[in-house]
């Protein structure tokens, strides 16, 4: 039981780490690397660090929202 | 209240140090535009970590959850005994 609780803590902190290391490295340090350097085939276009983040904030919001939505209905109809 | 001052005086001070540096130039200007957003995602990834970490470091206490369960059996001997339903068994 604890096995799979330690398994999915650490799961989520390597995820964690792994999108910050290559955020930090996509937004922070590239800029100041030549643009003929091999590191670059590694990392999207530098458009996608700005999209990717929004869309995944955009997207986050929504379903909060339906969920409360969902929640405020449910309660609706059990007074009624 | 005062914990929301700490947090709105903290964004107040972020935002000010932001926009000195896009007035002095230190740093080019595309780079600066882009401190924001990379400030909210290290800031989730934080959150994200300080989750697992705790998950990876919780205790289970072995010998809390026998004596638990010792305490369970005797309040259904108990309440058994005194004619109450205690449902399943």
């Amino acid at each position: 039981m604890e096995l799979a609780d330690r398994a999915v803590g650490f799961l989520l902190t390597f995820t964690s780490l792994s999108i910050f290391t290559y955020y930090t490295f996509w937004v922070i340090i590239l800029p100041f690397v030549d643009s003929d350097n091999f590191i670059h085939n590694y990392f999207l276009p530098q458009e996608y660090a700005i999209l990717i983040p929004v869309c995944a904030g955009v997207v986050l919001l929504s379903l909060l929202c339906i969920f409360i939505g969902l929640v405020l209905l449910k309660s609706k109809k059990k007074k009624a | 209240m005062k914990h929301v001052l700490k947090l709105f005086s903290l964004l107040v001070v972020i935002s000010a140090l932001w926009i000195g540096l896009l007035q002095a130039s230190i740093i080019p200007r595309t780079h600066t535009w882009l401190l924001p957003i990379y400030f909210i995602v290290s800031l989730g990834c934080y959150g994200l970590l300080m989750v697992g970490v705790g998950l990876m470091r919780f205790p289970t206490c072995p010998q809390e959850a026998l004596l638990l369960q010792k305490d369970i059996a005797e309040a259904k001997d108990f309440l058994k005994k005194k004619g109450v339903d205690v449902g399943s068994d």
